[in-house]
Parts: structure tokens; C-alpha cells; sequence
């Protein structure tokens, strides 16, 4: 089994977000990059396959501060190979239909037999990197997974629905998968583990193909919303935004 | 052949047994064994260890942290060393029977003082042994929930019978008129007088049996010896010799064959093990457990217990994992305070073993979700509570005059924040406070700003020592870029770490000083001067990692005092003090079930105190724990917690 993660890197909401002079994207100065914490479960889930049925993780990202983190923590958890792609960085928050074109061509090489992403991203909540990519690529896809099994080139899939409902599906291989959370949590790595992995795991790096942008609506403007009128926004320390709240449920009588 | 004959061969055969017995255990247990472990050492310094045999072995020190146990053994102990030339000459008498039914050893046998020493003794030795069976049997403390109570009443009733057989013994033979030292014997004499007016041939038989209960008793007594918690009697003068020498406040390093953390027995060093077949099972440190106090399933002394039976089970097979005894549950337990090992009369080591055990957990990623979580922020951003590294020095700006970079410009003393002082906004107060306290007292300070990282006190004792030298890096890059002349801190994990952690280099010999280290200085000096007295009666927490760590105890009293407050002091006070259950990664892990939180049981301890409604406190988890537990314990009216700082900002 050959199973190939992507991975995205998003900006830390730790950080406050700016939004720079041209008003069409992110103030990259204060950006830090954080991995896409849904893709950690599409990798851990990777691992889970592997583990229990053996085969083969690739993990694919591009560049970004913060990428080699990722791939060495990769494999010290227990990848098999790493691939940066060069040329495509995602402080320059390349859209979807890009990230799709440059991962199809690599991942063509590959022939994997599963490809496993997050189903969403907090910069990409409706989640079309995986349909982009399935449909590059020829596969299938289904999204929103939380639990995978494969037999015999067949992959049976547990998907999750609103209202408490899962279905269990199967999906002829091979396939593009969104993962929503791995059938384990992502398991803790030791600091000494990924050190070690620095020291023995290679990354390869690939020269992206120029990327087709085409596709993706272009953004005119970014801007924080403008708080509606009918919502009371509690500003301030946090102790006063709790004491204000406690002072309004109890105006209200709920308290 | 002759009853004396028989007696000598009979006494041989015993003793050759019983020796042998014990021979094969000792070979078994102290070489094969520990041979197992992995290296120890190197064990320098001599003289200090052999006055540490003087004084803890010799004088029993620690034992008389219970007092009245803590007489009974010593008791025991010196009472029994002077009767062991008692137990030779009972040996040799059986085994020269053939030759010289009366024999004595010649000199010591014969010398009077002695023999009434030994009488003495053997009047001091039953009422020991009488109070540890009251103790045992009757009051059953706490603290021997767990151990082999049958095991230590049985050792009792040994020694019971060894003593009163000797006096009966000697009794008879004063009786018979054969003694010479009658007259150094009166409590020998007394015990002759309950069979006096026997005839001389029932005196005899009577004499005889004392003899062979004396002596299968005494063998019998060695062939215990190494089954269980009596082989301290052996280990315990190699224990305390070989004792840690280091700071508590320093762990040892990690193996250097590439193990990270203990997973299997053989993985502890030696001198780990010997620690394990050294426990008394005493239970003095499962008694000042805040864990065990609080209904988590730790006991140190269980721990060892567990330790030692699976050091000792696996004589012939391949060993056991120690997690499948000691479970993941009970290592996460620890708050690694270091009461146990403090009260342990052997220095037993029960932190240790749980921080290397705890490096194979984390290793295998075994580890409660926020434990993990804050383990992933301290990786990321250098704290634990998940905020971005640059958001660290966000309190300075409410200080009004401002504070320095210190890796800017030149400062004498370099503030190390610490994460719970610079990010917990309830400690925001305090810090600016301190700042204040400092700016009043004209100190020239700074502080590293983003550069400073959580010191890793409790990354390490959590078991994650890559974190840990990942912080240490850190640090000392930022530290070697600043200009300073020493180090202060509020917070005593922090401050241990710095002190005893950090590479030597780093810090040269430029002290690092606790704040209220500092602040005693500088009222020493007259460089701080108070104008209040502030008149209030007040009760102190010693946090562990300032007190029992590293000793610091009379600083904050004086400063305290300095500030026109009076001290009531905690019925646990000092070294004694109960730790607030934050150390060692607890206060980043869910609590789990317990009873009652350890903070709680504290708050209800200072609230107990007559005329007291403050709780100083001197470290920044103290300050959280206890502003906490004082709501969930409903103490809020009777008591508040403050800040050491806040006194003195208050009196100046």
C-alpha cells in the first residue's frame, strides 16, 4: 500500500492577523506558519494504515517556514519519505486550485494508492483541495472520514453526517481521501524523537511545476467584519469581559 | 557420645544452614542483581559520606522526624549492636559445646561493665519492642497501610524471644551459682529469680531449651534478613554511603548507551536498586505524599515496593516491564515535591525512578491529552499556555517606568519572568508589583523579553529531557547574549532549575538568587526601607521548590517580618510544608479523580490558625493554586492569599 499525506501550512492563530498595504492578503511580518491541524490527523491515520497492514507514507508539502519541522516530526512518527515541493511557498497563500496542480504532478510519480489530506483548513473551510485534486488525478474522492480500513485494493471508509449519523462506505482504490480525525488522536512526539529524525531522515526536495493559477477567483478585498448591530461585542481584559457577562446573565435572571 | 557433642554438631549443622541460606541470597540479590543495572557514579567525596553513615545510620537523624518510632528504633538499633557480641558468644557456645561446656569468650566474656551494658541493653530492647508491637498491632498508623504488616511482627516477636531466652539463660546460670559476672547481671538475676527454688536438674533442661529457642530464633532471624523489608539491616550502611551527594535540585543525566527513560528493570542504575531492597517499608514518605493524601493511586512507598519485588522476581526469567506494575497512572501521579525523599530514613529515591520512568512514557507518547498539549506549546512557544513567544513581555507595558532589555543594554539584575508570571493575567497584579518593588528599591534590571523561554523545570520532571535541553538552549542563547550580573526570579521552579540545571558555563558564578533572597539582601543593606509596619498576623507556605529543593526558608520569614507582620506558623511548616500539587507537570495534567485537592487540604490548614487571614505565598503556582482552592474549599471570607511581594509593596 502507497499512501501519500498532504500536508498544508496555515497561518498560527496565535498570532494577530494584519492585513498588509494592498488589502488583498495577510500581512506576512508578523505570519507564522502552524501545520494544518486536520492534516495531522490525515497523517496519523496514514500511520494507523501502515502500521496495521504495512506499506509505504509519503508526506508531501511546499515550502513555508516551519515546513522542515513538519516533515522531520513526520518521520519520526514513522514516514517513509519527504517531499518538499520548491518554488511554491505557502506564506504566499496559494490558492487551492494551484496547490491542487503542483500536488497532482508530483503525486502522479508516486502511483499512490491512497492519497490522504485533511478535509478542511481554517483558510479553507469548505474544504476543495481534496475534490481539486481527485479530479487532476482521475480518483474518487470522499471527505469528512473517521476511519479507514483497505483489503484487498478495496477501502472502507466511516463517514460522519450531522444529527449523530455515520455511514461506513467503500471507495475503489485508488482514491483522494478527507480526513476530519484519525481513529486514534495524534500521538505525542518526544522533541528527542524528531531530533533524532533531523539527524537521519532526508527530505527530498522537488521544483514545483510553474503553477497554474487559473481557476481560482481572485480577492478584491479582505477586511474584518463589520460588527452587526443587533450583537453586543464585549471588548477588554478578560476578567472584565467575564465580570460583564456574569453582571448580564444575572440582569437576565439566568444567574 | 555425649550431649555436648550432639549439641555442638547439631549447632553446626544450623549455623553452616542458616549461613549458607543467607550467603546465597546476599550473592543473589546484591551481586547478581545489581550487576544488572546500569552503571552508578562516580561516588567522590569520602568523608562526607562516611560522616553521612555517623550521623543517619549511627544516629538514626531521620528517624527522629517521628519521635517516638524514631526512639524505638534507635533503641533497638544500639541495643541490639550490644547485644550481638551476645548472639556470638551463643554461637560459639554451641559450637565449642564438645570441648568446654562453659565456655566464654575469653576477655569480652569476662569483662562486668559489659555484661551489665548488655543487660541494659536487653531491658531497653523489650520496651522497644513492646512499643513497635503496640505501635503495630494496636495504633496501626497509616502510613503501614501496604507494607508486610505480618512480616514486621513477626521480626518483633523474633527479637522478643531472642532477648527474653538471653535473659533466661543468663538468669538460670546465676540461679545454678555457675555465672561469675552475677553481680553485672541484676536484670538476668531477675529473670533467674522466676525459676528459682527448681531443682538443678530442671534448671538445666530449662537453660538448655532457652538455649536452642535462642539460637534457632537467631538463625532464623538471618535467614529473614534478605526475604523482605528487614535487608535494610544489611543495605543500609552501603545505602547511605553511597547516598546522592548532589542537589536534590539536580537530576541525573540521562544513560549515555542511548536509553531515553526506563522501560525495563535492568535499565536503573545499581544504586537505584539498591535503594529498592533498602526499603523498610516504614511508609514515612507515603505519609507526607500529596498524592497519596489526595486518593491518587500513588504511594512512594509501594512504588519501591513494586520495584523491588519485580528487581527480585525475575531471578531466572527475562524481566518484567516495571509499568506493568508501576502503572502509567501512578508515575503521572507525582508532583515530584521531594517529601518522600526527604523523610526517608535511608534515602531511599522515589523521584528519580518515577522522572526515568516517565522518560520511557513520553518516549512512547503515553501521556494525558493537556499534558500533551502543554507540551506542544512549550515546544512551539516556549509556554505552556499556548500564547505566541512574542506576547511574553505583554505585562511591561503597565509598568509606568518602564523595563529594560536586558539583552539591550546593560542591567545588574536579570528578571527571569517565568511563563505563569508573565502570561496568567490573575498574577498580572503581582508582577506589576514586583516591578514596582524593584524600580522603589533603585535596582537596575531587565528582562529578555521574547527571548526568555519556560526554564523546564517541569518539562524535565515530566520526562520530556528533549523539550527540556530544547528550552535550555533557548535560554542560553538569549541569557549569553544579555548583560548582567545576576539572576532574579520569582518563581522557585525556575529558580532550582537555573540554579542547579542549567550548564555551568552559562551562568558563571553569578549567583541566582530567589526574590526573596533579594529582597532580604536588600533590607540587610537598608537599601529597602519600609515606612508601614503593616501590623498584620499572617501564616507562610514553603514552596517545595525553594524549601525542601534548596533550602531557603529564613529569607521570607525576614522579610515578612520585616514588613511589621507576624508569623503563626502552619502545623506543616518548613521542610514539612505540603506541597499545593502543581510540581512536576501536575498542574498542566486533568486531575483525575481524587478526594480532596492537596491546595484545599493546605487552605484548610491556614485557615485553621488562630488570628490568621493571610497566606503568604512566594511562588506564582502557589498564588493560582491557592486563590483557586480557597473558592472550591468556600474560604473566602475567612482567608486571602497574597503574594510576598504585595506585603512589601504594600509596606514601603
Amino acid at each position: 500500500m502507497n499512501i501519500a499525506v498532504l500536508i498544508k501550512l496555515v497561518p498560527d492563530l496565535v498570532e494577530e492577523l494584519e492585513i498588509d498595504a494592498t488589502g488583498t492578503a495577510l500581512d506576512t511580518t508578523w505570519l507564522r506558519l502552524i501545520i494544518n491541524e486536520v492534516d495531522e490527523h490525515a497523517l496519523e491515520q496514514a500511520l494507523l494504515l501502515k502500521e496495521r497492514g504495512g506499506g509505504d507514507v509519503t508526506v508531501v508539502t511546499a515550502e513555508g517556514d516551519g515546513a522542515e519541522d513538519v516533515l522531520y516530526a513526520a518521520a519520526a512518527k514513522g514516514s517513509d519519505r519527504l517531499i518538499r515541493l520548491r518554488g511554491i511557498s505557502f506564506e504566499d497563500a496559494p490558492g487551492n486550485h494551484t496547490l491542487a496542480r503542483v500536488f497532482a504532478a508530483v503525486l502522479r510519480d508516486l502511483e499512490p494508492d491512497l492519497v490522504l489530506t485533511g478535509v478542511q483548513a481554517h483558510n479553507d473551510l469548505d474544504g476543495s483541495l481534496g475534490p481539486l485534486l481527485a479530479e487532476e488525478m482521475g480518483m474518487p474522492y470522499v471527505g469528512y472520514l473517521s476511519g479507514v480500513q483497505t483489503e484487498d485494493g478495496v477501502c472502507r471508509v466511516m463517514k460522519e453526517y450531522p444529527g449523530g449519523l455515520a455511514a461506513e462506505m467503500e471507495i475503489a482504490l485508488p482514491a483522494v481521501l478527507g480526513i476530519q480525525a484519525s481513529e486514534e488522536p495524534p500521538r505525542y512526539l518526544a522533541i528527542s524523537r524528531i531530533r533524532q529524525a533531523m539527524k537521519t531522515a532526508t527530505i527530498v526536495d522537488r521544483e514545483a511545476e510553474q503553477p497554474d493559477t487559473t481557476g481560482a477567483p481572485g480577492v478584491i478585498s479582505m477586511f474584518t467584519p463589520e460588527v452587526g448591530e443587533a450583537a453586543t461585542m464585549l471588548t477588554g481584559a478578560d476578567d472584565e469581559v467575564a465580570a460583564r457577562i456574569v453582571e448580564i446573565l444575572s440582569e437576565q435572571g439566568l444567574l | 557420645m555425649t550431649y555436648e557433642d550432639v549439641k555442638s554438631v547439631v549447632a553446626l549443622s544450623a549455623i553452616l544452614a542458616a549461613f549458607g541460606v543467607f550467603g546465597f541470597y546476599l550473592y543473589r540479590l546484591l551481586w547478581v542483581r545489581l550487576r544488572r543495572g546500569r552503571s552508578s557514579g562516580p561516588f567522590r567525596d569520602w568523608a562526607e559520606r562516611t560522616k553521612g553513615v555517623v550521623a543517619f545510620v549511627g544516629g538514626q537523624r531521620r528517624l527522629f522526624r517521628f519521635p517516638a518510632p524514631g526512639v524505638a528504633h534507635c533503641l533497638l538499633f544500639w541495643g541490639f549492636l550490644f547485644l550481638f557480641l551476645t548472639i556470638v558468644q551463643a554461637l560459639f557456645e554451641g559450637l565449642l559445646a564438645f570441648n568446654d561446656p562453659e565456655f566464654v569468650i575469653p576477655g569480652i566474656g569476662e569483662f562486668g561493665p559489659l555484661a551489665l551494658a548488655q543487660d541494659i541493653a536487653a531491658v531497653l530492647v523489650l520496651g522497644a519492642v513492646l512499643y513497635a508491637l503496640y505501635l503495630r498491632v494496636i495504633v496501626k498508623p497509616e502510613r503501614y497501610e501496604g507494607s508486610h504488616q505480618s512480616q514486621g511482627v513477626m521480626v518483633l516477636l523474633f527479637i522478643l524471644v531472642i532477648v527474653v531466652s538471653l535473659l533466661i539463660m543468663n538468669g538460670i546460670r546465676i540461679e545454678r551459682g555457675v555465672d561469675d559476672l552475677e553481680l553485672w547481671r541484676p536484670i538476668s538475676a531477675l529473670f533467674g529469680g522466676l525459676f528459682g527454688g527448681l531443682a538443678e536438674g530442671t534448671l538445666e533442661a530449662v537453660e538448655e531449651t532457652a538455649y536452642w529457642i535462642h539460637l534457632g530464633v537467631v538463625l532464623l532471624f538471618l535467614v529473614e534478613l534478605p526475604m523482605g523489608k528487614h535487608f535494610h539491616v544489611v543495605t543500609s550502611i552501603p545505602a547511605v554511603f553511597l547516598r546522592n551527594l548532589e542537589p536534590p535540585g539536580r537530576l541525573p543525566a540521562v544513560a549515555d548507551n542511548g536509553d531515553l527513560g526506563v522501560e525495563k528493570i535492568e535499565q536503573f542504575r545499581w544504586r537505584q536498586m539498591l535503594d529498592f531492597l533498602t526499603c523498610t517499608e516504614c511508609g514515612r514518605c507515603q505519609d507526607v505524599c500529596p498524592a497519596y493524601a489526595e486518593g491518587l493511586p500513588l504511594s512512594p512507598k509501594r512504588l519501591i515496593m513494586d520495584l523491588r519485588d519485580t528487581l527480585k522476581a525475575d531471578f531466572d526469567g527475562p524481566a518484567e516491564s516495571p509499568n506493568g506494575l508501576v502503572s502509567d497512572e501512578v508515575l503521572w501521579a507525582c508532583t515530584t515535591c521531594y517529601a518522600c525523599d526527604q523523610e526517608c530514613p535511608l534515602f531511599v529515591e522515589h523521584v528519580t525512578p518515577i522522572v526515568d520512568m516517565r522518560r520511557h512514557l513520553v518516549m512512547e507518547g503515553r501521556m494525558d491529552d493537556m499534558l500533551q498539549e502543554a507540551m506542544a506549546n512549550l515546544g512551539r512557544y516556549g509556554n505552556s499556555f499556548g500564547q505566541s513567544d512574542r506576547a511574553r513581555a505583554k505585562w511591561t507595558r503597565g509598568v509606568e517606568a518602564g523595563v529594560k532589555d536586558a539583552r539591550k543594554e546593560a542591567v545588574e539584575y536579570l528578571w527571569f519572568v517565568g511563563d505563569y508570571a508573565s502570561f496568567n493575567t490573575t498574577l498580572t497584579p503581582v508582577v506589576h508589583q514586583t516591578a514596582e518593588v524593584f524600580h522603589r528599591a533603585g535596582l537596575n534590571f531587565g528582562v529578555m523579553y521574547d527571548g526568555e523561554r519556560n526554564a523546564g523545570n517541569d518539562v524535565r520532571r515530566a520526562g520530556e529531557e528533549g523539550l527540556f535541553e530544547l528550552l535550555v538552549e533557548q535560554n542560553v542563547k538569549s541569557l549569553s547574549r544579555s548583560d548582567y550580573k545576576a539572576i532574579v526570579t520569582t518563581d522557585p521552579h525556575t529558580y532550582s532549575v537555573l540554579k542547579n540545571e542549567y550548564p555551568p558555563g552559562v551562568n558563571g558564578d553569578r549567583p541566582v538568587l530567589h526574590y526573596t533572597e533579594l529582597l532580604d539582601q536588600l533590607i540587610t543593606a537598608g537599601d529597602l526601607v519600609f515606612e508601614n509596619r503593616l501590623g498584620r498576623t499572617v501564616t507562610y507556605h514553603d514552596p517545595c521548590y525553594l524549601g525542601r529543593y534548596n533550602g531557603v526558608y529564613e529569607a521570607p520569614r525576614r522579610v515578612i517580618a520585616a514588613t511589621g507582620c507576624r508569623i503563626v506558623e502552619m502545623p506543616r511548616t518548613g521542610d514539612r510544608a505540603l506541597c499545593c500539587g502543581a510540581g512536576g507537570g501536575r498542574i498542566w495534567m486533568a486531575e483525575g479523580e481524587v478526594e480532596k485537592r492537596p491546595a484545599e487540604m493546605r487552605v484548610d490548614e491556614a485557615a485553621r490558625l488562630d488570628g490568621v487571614d493571610i497566606l503568604v505565598v512566594t511562588c506564582p503556582k502557589d498564588y493560582v493554586m491557592y486563590s483557586d482552592a480557597l473558592k472550591t474549599a468556600g474560604l473566602e471570607d475567612r482567608l486571602v492569599v497574597k503574594d510576598l511581594i504585595e506585603l512589601v509593596h504594600e509596606a514601603l
